[in-house]
């Protein structure tokens, strides 16, 4: 399932990007190789000897609509005109808040700091000292931009993966440290047995008194408490412990599917920091919203893990039934 | 409501330092040598974080790719007519999509969604309640399966998504039941 799931997300965005490159090609979106008109203002008037100076740019409205086939924004952004020897350019400010598809042209052509550039007319015919000047700016040709940018991300969240990773060892260290500790004093033996007949139903397969469950109900109860932070470091020690009862160490067993599930459902009843960041206030009107849904969609996940594994494929591939005989039925 | 919220706030904030106390005092009362065992622990720590690297890299560049790619707005335009029949606005049908997808991404959907609607619009309240009652589904699987190196994961995915999906579905209905 997951290979399909994974090769299809990489596959639909290949054959998406295309097509979007394709129709941009196609409708030339960018109009590319065509000058956009551009009313140029001074506002100490023109200096043919300068060789940079700020102006304000202003695009024609007509020429916007003609050549992009949208909405022509007449706003003035402060630019700059910069001379060189190969020819005069326009250099918009960074922070212009620049029109679609302008915006997009800006980000393609100069990556580095997403400025909008281009090539203008020439000044020769200016006298010095005109406040406005009407010209016509080149930009550079964009094409292939979700090619490209599917690719970008591809990158960038290669190495964002590994970061968050990275981050996580801190916390990792210091809850697999006390849980080092609690098994050592006996504490999650003692409470495996508590709490078992509550889970017990859940996860049949789990042997009696075994420590998987204490750390389900840490896992659990954390994620309760909106401490995400400690239910991470639970829940994988847990289910470390539930690979150790699996027989085929590639292939979740049913207790690791509940599990998971149980947490991709996610019991919170402290809504996440992050919304209440968001929300404000507002989220005192929500939290019953959010109690019932989550609620809801838990129970319906753990039903629904129980009768796919009831499923002939699922049955099948069932590491305890692979190797013939669940595990042993008591554990200590 | 308020007094269960407040009971529940000061819980969560007294559990975190129970165990960082009690567990280091029981143990000791027990006779456990802490410190060596704490570090002992700990050092699984490094181990498990980047166990997880390969599947956390594989799944994130994959939805990354997705998202840059502009099919989510096709799937939007596709889906929408037909999830509005049953009461579901297009407008939170890229939550749906994204939040079991990506955490950041979706949260700063509804950032997004904040600026466009208002927070007070039912748009809003629709799609802050199915960031709330949701975790990303294809991190956690990344992290707890990686973590043990389990690459077949059975009905693992379908459960998650179609209970995700369950869920987005009260959400929107919860949310007109009490607002709309």
């Amino acid at each position: 399932m997951l290979n399909y799931i994974w090769a299809g997300l990489i596959v639909v965005s290949f054959a998406f990007a295309l097509y979007y490159d394709g129709r941009d090609l196609a409708r030339d979106t960018y109009a590319n190789g065509h000058a956009l008109g551009v009313q140029v203002a001074f506002p100490d008037g023109y200096d043919a000897e300068a060789r940079g100076q700020d102006v304000e740019a202003r695009f024609d409205p007509v020429a916007f609509q003609a050549l992009y086939d949208v909405e022509a924004d007449t706003a003035a952004f402060p630019a700059e005109l910069i001379r060189t020897d190969e020819g005069t350019q326009l250099r918009w400010a960074a922070d212009a808040e620049l029109p679609e598809p302008l915006a997009t042209v800006a980000t393609h052509t100069n990556p580095r700091d997403e400025v909008l550039q281009g090539e203008t007319a020439a000044f020769g015919a200016v006298p010095a000292g005109a406040r406005v000047v009407r010209t016509a700016v080149r930009f550079e040709p964009v094409r292939f931009v979700k090619l490209q940018a599917i690719s970008g991300a591809a990158l960038e969240f290669a190495t964002t993966a590994a970061e968050l990773a990275i981050g996580l060892i801190g916390v990792l260290a210091l809850f697999l440290g006390l849980l080092r500790i609690a098994e050592a004093a006996g504490i999650i033996g003692a409470m495996a047995r508590v709490v078992e007949p509550l889970l017990r139903p859940l996860f049949p397969d789990i042997p009696k008194g075994h420590p998987a469950y204490s750390l389900i109900v840490m896992n659990l109860a954390a994620n309760v408490m909106g401490l995400g932070n400690a239910a991470t470091p639970f829940g994988i020690k847990a289910m470390e412990e539930l690979q150790k009862l699996n027989p085929e160490k590639s292939t979740a067993t049913n207790p690791m599917v509940m599990l998971l599930v149980m947490n991709t459902a996610s019991v919170q009843l402290v809504p996440p920091v992050l919304l209440i960041a968001l929300m404000g206030l507002q989220i005192n009107q929500l939290i019953f919203a959010i109690i019932l849904a989550t609620g809801l969609s838990l129970v319906i996940a753990v039903t629904l893990a129980k009768l796919f594994e009831r499923i002939p494929r699922f049955r099948a591939s069932d590491p305890a039934r692979l190797k013939g005989g669940a595990a042993p039925a008591d554990f200590e | 409501m308020d007094l269960f919220r407040d009971t529940l706030g000061i819980l969560s904030v007294f559990v975190l330092p129970l165990l960082l106390v009690g567990f280091p005092l029981y143990g000791l009362y027990k006779r456990v040598p802490v410190y060596e065992s704490f570090v002992g622990g700990a050092r699984e720590g490094f181990d498990v974080a980047v166990r997880i690297i390969p599947y956390l890299v594989a799944i994130l560049f994959a939805i990354a790719m997705f998202r840059a790619s502009g099919a989510m707005d096709a799937f939007v335009g596709v889906l929408g007519p037909i999830t509005s029949l049953i009461g579901i606005p297009g407008e939170v049908l890229p939550m749906a999509i994204l939040r079991p997808l990506t955490g950041s991404g979706s949260a700063a959907l509804v950032a997004d969604m904040i600026q466009q609607y208002g927070e007070d619009s039912i748009l809003v309240k629709m799609a802050a309640t199915m960031y709330g009652s949701s975790e990303t589904t294809f991190y956690v699987l990344a992290v707890y399966f990686g973590a043990v190196s389990v690459t077949k994961t059975r009905h693992a995915v379908p459960v998650g998504l179609l209970a995700d999906m369950a869920g987005f579905i009260i959400s929107v209905y919860v949310v007109t039941w009490l607002f709309g």
